[in-house]
């Protein structure tokens, strides 16, 4: 009994050994991986195609690893055609790491990213608390990072080097409740936010905001928490308010059930959401509840539009799904990156910078986009309206 | 050069925070009290040492330290109603405390609610503005700035964490360790001993809710950006699993536990898809084989034996 305890203990001393050879190997044989990358950038400069190796950080394991997931697809969907279609004068290489949605992991993984594999630029990671805790970092290397679905206020504010295509909800938000005031006519309006996640009290600001600069009324405010599954007492207390319009800001699950239950108590003025809504799932939860629900969205795949119905038939071909604004938005940076680093003319971070930082009128399929002296995107939202269980654009 | 890379300067600076960590759950659990209250507070640290440096303009080190005794001194208020209870009970009792606090925190008007502190001073820039007036530049080093600013955090963390260790090996050998140690061999004994055991349980908790606080600081400080959900259900469970996996007998435990837990997924990191399924795979056999967690007290006795022992058997055993 006493030997196969021993045994035990052996055996557990020499899986932590095993452990410990596999991270000094790691580091070693990944080594002369970055040496030959940072080689081939230097080498590419003389010759004819550029030699570009861009790192992208996702959510691509956990809980929103849906997200990363889309933004994987759109990605590598973008890299097969460009480099088709810039065959022999711009090759780029991907290089995915995974966040799993933490903190620790997206530093860890844009320093690895930046010093150990030596890349050009970052496409990502796919949160704003993320973007908080990396983006930092790669402005202090002075690489490019580029958001891809950070909403978030002040992304733009953590330096020079940090770039997004995702539309602000400062922007998106009150496009979409301009459109509604002036279609429904609304006048008094009654919001409900979801407290404890910081994508929706944003969100919440913005609607608040432009709902003073608009001269709506406010007839009361409510608040609930992820993870609730019951909104009655908020929503009859608004309702008896009587506004002309529901504005809810929360991710699609919950943003879903308050759709839903505002509708059974018979409330029948104009919900709008913000960017949470954004998801198929809203209609698999609301049902029929969702009809007329208004959202306002960077790319909508019923966009009448040559480039959108490409790349939503090219997305189609390839994983047999509709494309979302997550793999929307990854593939128009894939696109904006490379038009900056063929007009850098080679794979290098501060020049490749100052390219992105002139990026004027880009038409992607997710809109128009330029960026101004901040680097914050100016673009146009999309208002679409919940029709028969799918988004059509509001007219 | 290698060990130079930021990337890995990175990832040991989060090793040393999580071993420090790791100490702090040891020393509660010294004392065999089961204490799921280091996530709360570690964000009352975080946020008290982050309004500290961000509104107050304090220096870092001061507000990072002032952090750890606020954590300490509400570890005292919670305390004296809670330490009365044993095992499970107490579990919950501070489990509640974490979730009460991380709420708290998400409706408070100075901690910016969900949205949270971001643009936090850094370790790294605090401490190379301080070299920079001492005339050290990174050029003198012939490395980069990133490089030496990366290389001051580590070099900080390494010297707080050996600092704290010393202390730890010194209060396991002190008459304050043994104490720590009859009582959680046997509360009553220990009592019938003529211990205090209230004082010292409640003065485990108290140091052990301060380092946790430390940390909760020098997390804020390293990322830059904290939310109350970083202190979630998650981190405590991320805390505990270190004295899990490591085992709680000794305080090399819990600090391998730490190592292993922060630098497998990076080490992995080659697996990509496959990551989160090594891992589990990997805690499922370190379970398996060893329950009490991979270092126990008798681990290194057996080791330094066997080598003392018969040859002959250690190197049939060694070929294993």
């Amino acid at each position: 009994m006493k030997g196969f305890h021993l045994m035990r203990s052996l055996a557990a001393i020499s899986l932590g050994a095993v452990l410990m050879v596999g991270c000094s190997s790691g580091g070693n044989t990944s080594a002369p991986a970055a040496g030959e990358g940072g080689s081939g950038q230097a080498a590419s400069t003389d010759e004819q195609e550029i030699q570009a190796k861009i790192g992208v950080v996702g959510f691509l394991s956990g809980s929103g690893a849906a997200y990363g997931e889309a933004q994987k697809a759109g990605l590598e969907l973008a890299l097969g055609e460009l480099n088709e279609a810039n065959k022999g004068k711009l090759k780029i290489e991907l290089k995915f790491e995974d966040s799993a949605g933490e903190k620790e992991g997206a530093i860890n993984a844009v320093n690895k990213l930046i010093n150990q594999d030596n890349v050009v630029a970052i496409i990502g990671p796919t949160l704003s608390g993320e973007m908080f805790a990396a983006g930092p970092v790669a402005n202090e290397a002075e690489t490019p990072i580029f958001g891809i679905s950070n909403t978030s206020e002040g992304i733009n504010d953590i330096g020079e080097y940090v770039f997004r295509n995702s539309l602000p909800e400062s922007i998106a938000i009150p496009t979409a409740m301009k459109a509604a005031v002036e279609k429904n006519g609304l006048k008094k309006v009654a919001l409900i936010h979801a407290s404890n996640d910081d994508f929706s009290v944003n969100g919440y600001k913005v609607m608040k905001a432009t709902a003073e600069k608009l001269g709506l009324e406010i007839t009361g405010e409510a608040t609930f928490a992820n993870g609730d599954v019951d909104f009655s007492a908020q929503l009859t207390k608004l309702k008896q308010t009587n506004p002309d319009a529901l504005l809810v800001s929360a991710l699609y699950k919950e943003g879903s059930m308050v759709v839903k239950k505002a509708r059974e108590l018979g409330f029948t003025g104009t919900i709008l959401g913000g960017n949470g809504f954004n998801n198929p799932k809203v209609f698999e939860i609301a049902g029929p509840a969702a009809e007329g629900l208004i959202v306002a969205t960077p790319f909508s795949p019923e966009k009448k539009d040559d480039k959108v119905q490409a790349f939503v038939k090219a997305f189609e071909a390839k994983y047999n799904k509709k494309p979302d604004q997550f793999a929307a938005q990854a593939y128009d940076s894939l696109y904006i990156m490379s038009q900056s680093l063929l007009a850098a003319g080679k794979a290098e971070r501060e020049e490749l910078r100052g390219q992105l930082a002139q990026l004027r009128d880009f038409t992607g399929v997710s809109g128009k986009l330029s960026f101004d002296e901040k680097r914050n995107p100016i673009g146009d939202a999309v208002v679409v309206v919940a029709k028969e269980g799918k988004f059509v654009p509001f007219e | 050069m290698d060990i130079l890379n930021p990337y890995n300067l990175q990832v040991l600076t989060f090793i040393l925070l999580n071993s420090i960590l790791a100490i702090s759950i040891y020393i509660t659990l010294s004392t065999g009290q089961l204490s799921l209250g280091h996530a709360g507070f570690m964000s009352i640290g975080a946020f008290t040492a982050s309004i500290l440096t961000k509104q107050a303009d304090m220096p870092l080190f001061i507000a990072i330290i002032i952090g750890g005794l606020v954590a300490g001194l509400i570890a005292l208020l919670i305390g004296a109603p809670t330490l009365k209870l044993h095992g499970l009970y107490l579990a919950i009792a501070t489990l509640g405390f974490g979730e009460v606090i991380r709420v708290i925190l998400l409706n408070m008007e100075i901690t910016n609610g969900a949205l949270g502190l971001t643009g936090l001073q850094s370790i790294g820039n605090y401490l190379y503005d301080f070299e920079k007036a001492m005339g050290l530049k990174a050029q003198t080093f012939g490395i980069s700035v990133m490089q030496m600013k990366s290389l001051s955090t580590f070099v900080f963390m390494l010297l707080l964490f050996a600092f704290v260790l010393f202390l730890t090996l010194r209060l396991n050998r002190s008459r304050l360790g043994r104490a720590f140690e009859a009582i959680k061999a046997d509360e009553t004994a220990a009592r019938a001993m003529g211990l205090q055991v209230g004082y010292y349980k409640m003065l485990a908790f108290v140091i052990g809710s301060i380092l946790a606080g430390v940390c909760g600081g020098l997390f804020a400080h390293i990322t830059t950006t904290i939310t109350p959900d970083d202190f979630n259900y998650h981190k405590v469970v991320e805390i505990l699993s270190y004295a899990v996996i490591g085992g709680s007998e000794v305080v090399w435990g819990p600090l391998f536990g730490a190592l292993i837990l922060t630098a497998l997924p990076e080490v992995l990191r080659g697996l990509a898809e496959y990551k989160m399924l090594m891992y589990g795979l990997i805690m499922v056999g370190v379970m398996a084989f060893r329950p009490h967690g991979l270092i126990g007290a008798d681990t290194f006795q057996k080791l330094f034996k066997r080598r003392r022992g018969k040859s002959t058997d250690k190197d049939a055993k060694g070929g294993v």
